[in-house]
């Protein structure tokens, strides 16, 4: 069973080394897709990235009414809205942050005087600021915490908000739809190619089943080619993927255009896109050597 | 060992290669099969061979029944019977050694006992030289005995071979037949030989059977070539 094993390694090695040009052809289709499925994936996480960013950043100010401003009241109205589903940071504005806040945004100093003396007076809400864990929460999430006793209004941007979670969560569906029908086209691609190369070795498989071999003893070597040619295949994307990627953020400074739209730093990014693309590769080239030699093994009796 | 019962074999394209022929051919014997181009010699082998299928009757060879074995059961029993092809069918990626180590290592020999084995039957065909050659770098004749020497490797029961001298010279010719007479002498491998060459046929006379539009037309057990008007 071991020494199998090993002759079967031999055998995979051999077989790559031996049908050169078969080889380099098969890897060099695994190469050009993993590399368009290297920058397709680099480009949906990124954007999968911006688009959180942005619904993440979208919250909800709770305004609390004046008639509940004791404190053990405001905390349990804190502790109601944190138990609600989809709720992930809420964070408690007092009433004279909130004033000061104001205040410091103002750049006229004229205006800063006039409202000064409201410190005496403040006509602020104490406030909390609700984050969601994601978009599709946002209304959920603010149709209860209205419901909630002590909550004068709250604002969350209304529907404009919702339309524009909605729109980038079809942006990520989109990508996630166009990423899986992109690897499904490299599996195709890839298999027909390593088919033709098995195909020029039918008469090979034919031959080792006239000399008594069954079929499990052929196939392994084959399948042992086929991880070989996927690994080789995935040299040069992984390499273009961690010297590209680096290049490009060092180049950028690490964001696009406006701090909204950061990209994922290089570390470990690089590291798991690259180990994503190797088991695509041995995967694919496994896959592909086994439906091919299959195939052929049926050819003839 | 060999037997055919009212075997028929018709092909996809409506061709009858063979009609109904029934056959024995007992352990140790040494037969020919001759006949012309077309008369059903080659789907006879392949019947042997259990590449092919019969439409009627039944093929059995060391007891098993080869029309109805499995796809998967189909090498296993060719480990029974040894083959030498016409057109060699030698694994052009592997060297001559490879080539017949290959068929002592899908029955899960011993490395070591391969490596005896694989120079021993390289000795009986004349090729001791040959090991490391890749089988474009051999002529017909030496391609002919790497084949036959990977054929009787893992000393079969049953040798089949088709035109085993096609591509030979006489004295060459000569060579073979005396290597195949000693390994059904010494082996006591039955041996089945397909060929056209009268002068071999008559020179060396074994049983012969004769066959003509897919019918069997004579089985000589004295032997030397039919000719027909």
């Amino acid at each position: 069973m071991i020494n199998n094993f090993f002759r079967h390694l031999k055998e995979g090695f051999f077989g790559v080394g031996r049908h050169g040009a078969m080889s380099v052809s098969s890897a060099s289709a695994v190469t050009i897709t993993l590399i368009i499925v290297s920058i397709f994936y680099i480009f949906s996480m990124n954007l999968q990235k911006f688009t959180k960013g942005i619904e993440q950043s979208v919250q909800i100010a709770v305004m609390i009414s004046f008639s509940h401003e004791e404190q053990a009241v405001m905390d349990q109205i804190g502790v109601d809205i944190s138990n609600i589903e989809g709720v992930s940071n809420v964070a408690f504005h007092s009433k004279e942050e909130e004033l000061q806040s104001y205040i410091d945004s103002l750049e006229d100093d004229y205006l800063k005087q006039i409202i000064e003396p409201y410190k005496e007076d403040n006509p602020m809400h104490n406030a909390f600021y609700v984050s969601v864990s994601s978009g599709e929460y946002l209304q959920s999430v603010a149709n209860k915490i209205k419901e909630i006793e002590g909550v004068d209004s709250i604002n969350y941007g209304g529907d404009s908000a919702v339309v524009v979670v909605n729109a980038l969560k079809s942006i990520r569906n989109g990508g996630g739809v166009l990423a899986i029908a992109l690897s499904l086209l490299a599996i195709f691609l890839i298999q027909n190619t390593i088919k033709l190369t098995i195909q020029a070795r039918s008469d090979e498989i034919a031959i080792m089943r006239n000399v008594g071999a069954r079929n499990g003893f052929i196939r392994t070597p084959f399948l042992v080619e086929g991880v070989i040619i996927g690994i080789l295949g995935s040299i040069i994307p992984i390499m273009i993927t961690i010297y590209g990627y680096i290049y490009i953020y060092n180049v950028t400074g690490g964001m696009l255009i406006t701090n909204l739209f950061k990209l994922i730093p290089p570390h470990p990014f690089v590291l798991k896109v690259s180990l994503l693309l190797l088991a695509t590769g041995v995967f694919v080239g496994l896959i592909g050597s086994f439906f091919s030699v299959n195939k052929y093994l049926r050819w003839k009796r | 060992m060999i037997e055919l019962v009212d075997v028929s074999k018709r092909y996809k394209n409506g061709v009858n290669a063979l009609n109904k022929i029934s056959l024995k051919i007992d352990q140790g014997e040494f037969v020919y099969i001759i006949g012309p181009t077309g008369s059903g010699k080659s789907t006879l082998i392949k019947l042997l061979d259990g590449e092919e299928v019969p439409t009627s009757g039944t093929v059995n060879v060391v007891g098993i029944n080869i029309g109805k074995l499995k796809h998967n059961k189909v090498p296993l029993y060719r480990r029974n019977i040894g083959v030498v092809f016409q057109d060699f069918r030698l694994l052009k990626a592997k060297t001559v050694f490879e080539n017949i180590s290959y068929a002592l290592e899908v029955i899960s020999m011993k490395k070591s006992i391969i490596r005896h084995r694989v120079r021993q039957v390289m000795n009986l065909v004349g090729l001791d030289d040959k090991g490391s050659s890749f089988p474009k770098e051999l002529s017909g004749g030496q391609q002919q005995r790497v084949a036959i020497a990977r054929a009787i490797a893992n000393k079969p029961k049953i040798l089949i071979t088709d035109e085993p001298t096609g591509n030979l010279d006489p004295a060459m010719s000569d060579e073979i037949m005396a290597l195949l007479e000693k390994i059904n002498r010494e082996e006591h491998t039955t041996i089945v030989m397909v060929t056209h060459d009268n002068n071999l046929v008559d020179k060396h006379k074994k049983r012969t059977i004769v066959l003509e539009n897919g019918h069997i037309v004579a089985d000589l057990q004295k032997g030397g070539y039919v000719r027909h008007d």
